[in-house]
């Protein structure tokens, strides 16, 4: 009896030691993303955070809390107009990309053969193989003064001497922007538009449809989340671009991100910090704003 | 198992690769041990023309020392870096009084310069540049040396301008390329504006070096991220003016572009003399010796001068350079003559790097 007695209670011990185990377990798979995040992403965040709130003086980084960084930042008109020529180039480029990865794409899907869809894929994503710097500098052998264009517009006696508004302004730093974000687009656009039905477009069709009506009052209302996902991919790496207008936008074409590798190349942590949180939080009002968008909706919903 | 009937489950294929991830865990402390034993890794913080992968390669054959680079732009850049990681690198590139900085703030150690024997080579001037002795010690290795000064396509510039002021002319309107280093680029505005101390102007001069910066961007084609985007411009005509170091007429012929001619502004200029210095942090500060004894030879820097331009300041090397066919190269970008790297005024800390920043930030900004 006595060993009945306390086996029982053992037994439940057991029962629920397993059941706190097995409720552990479903965690376990997020054990390498927490670590991975908390160190690399929450850790140097929270440090820029401390940063941006503090001064340099002789270059060191003194633990002064102020707030003059940020009352800095908004005192100077330069900084206000960049951020505003920051978003307005973001905008274009974002718009130019998906703009041109959506006809693209729609036409991949739906009338090419899917042993071709999976070559032509690769292709576009064949740029991902070199490394990003070579597909910025290569432009500027396709822009530039002694570039592809103007050579040919010379060959074709088009012109007597090279053009040099290609280069070196913001136009040529949209155009490389599309071109180094276009994957992007298409990828994304690819995985949502891969899973449309293509009954619902024929069914229309069928019921006299326009091919225009057609895709804005079905087509693109099921690829709102696929869309909205692919102007967040393009959109927000755009806004912290800074190597691109580095190379190709010239004096002209500077965006914010280059004001503030100017404050870290000038050991000025604390000022840059500051302007690189005000650019995390424009990017983090906007996903706010996207948020509704990327709930996917019952498409058959009457 | 089913191995003998050559099919392989996957079960079979995870349990194999178990067992071989076991072994290959066990094998390879005694690996490892073998590697550090054999050599030693340098990392060192320094600019892109300090150094060849040739070179480096060359060097870690003969040394069993591997030098391992990570590139900087800006002084100000890597003096914060060595500062926060410490012994992360072993040894760090200075221009001239960024040397004693890093000295003075106990981020670098001097040394006896006979400890390098290859510091033979070097032009006597080198071994004695009063900024960076220390008692007997010498606060780095001398290795090159360069004005900044203007050089202009003359088929376009037709007449040679003597003075930064003559960047103004609106007829050079998107036709001038320079390094993007706020502090240099603010130290020259100062030097046109005639401040005596360019890198440690008043408030008042830093006020009026804006002030000619913003004149000068809108000829500003493009503020590059390292000296050869300046050659390239140059060499491709997509700009007539470089404000950059000496060499740059025979680093643009060589890219097969027009000849580029120099002009030294009457307002004077800014010059670098760089250095490679022991990081105090270092675990590895024995084997800099070793390492510099084999970099600093002097083919490796003849053929350094070859690339890259400018001046450096292994004489043993000029000769090599006469020797070999190059020596009016080499005269024509005063290789011989040390002493000019004197005349200039030296690149340092600037007074207020933040209010350069703020003020180069605000002339270059949209």
């Amino acid at each position: 009896m006595t060993t009945q007695a306390t086996s029982a209670p053992a037994v439940a011990r057991g029962r629920l030691r397993r059941v706190r185990l097995s409720g552990l377990a479903q965690y376990a798979g997020f054990v390498p993303a927490l670590v991975l995040f908390g160190l690399f992403f929450v850790v140097p965040l929270a440090l820029i955070v401390g940063y941006s709130f503090w001064e340099t003086v002789d270059y060191n980084v003194v633990h002064h809390w102020t707030l003059d960084n940020y009352r800095y930042f908004f005192s100077v008109s330069t900084y206000v107009s960049t951020m505003w020529a920051t978003i307005w180039v973001s905008v274009a480029a974002t718009a130019a990309t998906i703009a041109i990865a959506f006809p693209f794409t729609y036409w991949l899907v739906r009338y090419v053969p899917r042993s071709t869809q999976r070559l032509l894929l690769v292709l576009v994503i064949l740029p991902f193989w070199t490394s990003y710097l070579l597909r910025v500098y290569s432009w500027l052998n396709i822009l530039g003064d002694g570039g592809a264009i103007n050579r040919f517009l010379m060959w074709a006696h088009i012109t007597d001497h090279p053009l040099s508004f290609f280069l070196y302004d913001r136009p040529a730093v949209i155009l490389v922007l599309v071109y180094l974000y276009f994957p992007f687009a298409v990828l994304t656009l690819y995985a949502s538009l891969e899973r449309f039905d293509w009954n619902q477009f024929k069914a229309a069709m069928d019921l006299g449809a326009r091919p225009h009506t057609v895709i804005t009052r079905i087509l693109l209302p099921q690829m709102k989340a696929g869309i909205t996902t692919a102007i967040i991919f393009v959109f927000i790496p755009v806004l912290g671009e800074y190597l691109a207008p580095q190379l190709v936008g010239g004096a002209q074409g500077v965006m914010i991100g280059n004001l503030i590798v100017n404050f870290f190349s000038g050991a000025q942590y604390t000022r840059g910090a500051a302007a690189a949180l005000l650019v995390a939080a424009l990017i983090v009002l906007l996903l706010i704003v996207f948020r509704r968008s990327l709930e996917v909706e019952d498409a058959t919903r009457a | 198992m089913s191995m003998t009937e050559g099919k392989l489950t996957r079960a079979d294929l995870l349990k194999a690769g178990a067992a071989g991830a076991i072994g290959l865990t066990l094998a390879r402390p005694a690996f490892a041990r073998t590697i550090r034993i054999d050599g030693v890794t340098l990392n060192m913080l320094t600019w892109s023309d300090h150094y060849a992968n040739d070179q480096l390669k060359a060097v870690s054959k003969t040394t069993q020392i591997q030098g391992r680079p990570t590139l900087f732009s800006d002084n100000a850049d890597a003096y914060l870096k060595i500062k926060q990681t410490g012994g992360q690198f072993d040894i760090v590139s200075g221009d001239a009084l960024w040397v004693p900085k890093y000295n003075k703030d106990g981020l670098t150690v001097s040394f006896p310069l006979s400890e390098l024997s290859v510091s033979k080579q070097l032009y006597p001037i080198a071994r004695n540049f009063p900024f960076w002795k220390d008692g007997s010690n010498y606060m780095g290795y001398p290795f090159s040396w360069s004005t900044v000064q203007i050089y202009y396509n003359p088929k376009y510039v037709t007449t040679k301008p003597n003075s930064w002021h003559a960047l103004l002319d609106s007829k050079y309107k998107g036709k001038i390329s320079l390094e993007n280093i706020p502090t240099d680029v603010m130290a020259i505005a100062g030097r046109a504006i005639g401040a005596k101390e360019p890198y440690s102007m008043t408030s008042a001069q830093i006020s009026q070096a804006k002030d000619f910066l913003k004149q000068l961007k809108p000829n500003v084609l493009k503020l590059a991220s390292q000296n050869n985007e300046v050659v390239r411009a140059l060499a491709d005509g997509s700009a007539w003016i470089g404000i950059t170091n000496l060499g740059t007429d025979d680093r643009v012929k060589d890219a097969g572009g027009p000849v580029v001619k120099t002009a030294y502004p009457k307002e004077g200029t800014i010059g670098f003399i760089d250095s490679e210095q022991i990081v105090k942090a270092s675990k590895n500060q024995d084997s800099f010796f070793k390492f510099e004894n084999a970099m600093q030879q002097a083919p490796f820097i003849a053929q350094n001068f070859i690339t890259n331009g400018r001046p450096l300041f292994n004489e043993k090397a000029y000769k090599i350079l006469v020797n070999t066919g190059h020596g009016d190269r080499a005269r024509r970008q005063y290789y011989n003559k040390p002493e000019n790297a004197l005349k200039m005024t030296i690149k340092g800390p600037a007074g207020d790097e933040q209010a350069y920043v703020d003020a180069f930030n605000e002339v270059f900004g949209a």
